[in-house]
């Protein structure tokens, strides 16, 4: 379980973008021989494809005329002049 | 687009209010999910993302054009969510932090009478359960694992809306997608 810590922590790395070259291979070839730590690191991306699988909600109608509505008074400037 | 909404808000900024119209059509639904994804309550996400508009506007002169007008507006938005968040009255709101506790809510503070994983995946659509299962993260997490998800921030931007630093940002958006790893891993 816990020749773990170091190479979750590359994960990571990895899923930020931020894995040097050296650091890829150690996980590569980590991965290769242990077959937890390619479970971790499945689960973990697949997570990420979960949470990016949600719907996107909408506003709901009228949003923008009602935010419009609520606005503080324009300050226009043009004043009245006589 | 990026374009477009820069002219618009040079315009606002000279006193057009109708311009801030079409910024609010461009950004509403995004900036709604977000608040709601925050929230986990339709009628509080539009209070919220309506209120997040309205300061935008009123503090428009505030906002330095060299930058992301996206990064800024989010700002707003979340730190309203959050200022909501902690508004909640925590016996009536579970996902309200227990005092004491580092990010531990009231959910795990049930006794287990929980069906099993398996069970209560299938007894609910997926969607919901993974949506269910962001809400409970603590919102400091949720925020981010968002920005990033659904949002498709850099890191180095969710720094700048939360206003916090880019190792803070990463080290919640690790324990986040642990958390949520443990918690999806059955679906």
């Amino acid at each position: 379980m816990d020749c773990n810590k170091e190479t979750v922590e590359l994960m990571h790395k990895y899923l930020d973008g931020e894995l040097t070259k050296d650091e890829e291979i150690m996980l590569r070839e980590h991965l290769e021989d242990c077959e937890e730590c390619q479970k971790h690191f499945h689960e973990l991306k697949r997570t990420i494809t979960l949470i990016k699988s949600t719907d996107t909600i909408h506003a709901p109608n009228h949003f923008s005329t009602s935010v419009m509505k609520n606005l503080p008074a324009e300050r226009k400037g043009t004043k009245y002049v006589r | 687009m990026d374009m477009i909404i820069k002219e618009k808000i040079k315009q606002v900024k000279k006193g057009n209010q109708a311009a801030f119209e079409d910024v609010v059509l461009y950004y509403q639904d995004k900036i709604y999910h977000h608040c709601f994804r925050m929230l986990g309550n339709a009628h509080e996400a539009e209070d919220i993302a309506q209120e997040a508009f309205i300061r935008a506007y009123v503090n428009i002169h505030s906002y330095d054009d060299r930058r992301k007008f996206s990064t800024w507006l989010y700002r707003i938005a979340t730190n309203l969510t959050i200022d909501r968040l902690r508004k909640r009255k925590p016996d009536y709101y579970l996902d309200a932090e227990v005092k004491g506790t580092e990010g531990l809510d009231m959910y795990s503070q049930l006794a287990s009478t929980d069906r099993l994983p398996d069970e209560e995946v299938q007894g609910m659509e997926i969607q919901n359960f993974i949506q269910q299962e962001i809400l409970k993260l603590p919102a400091k997490y949720r925020s981010i694992i968002m920005l990033r998800y659904l949002e498709e921030f850099s890191l180095q931007e969710i720094s700048e809306i939360l206003d916090i630093p880019l190792g803070t940002v990463k080290t919640r958006i690790h324990r986040g997608r642990e958390a949520l790893r443990k918690k999806l891993r059955h679906v």
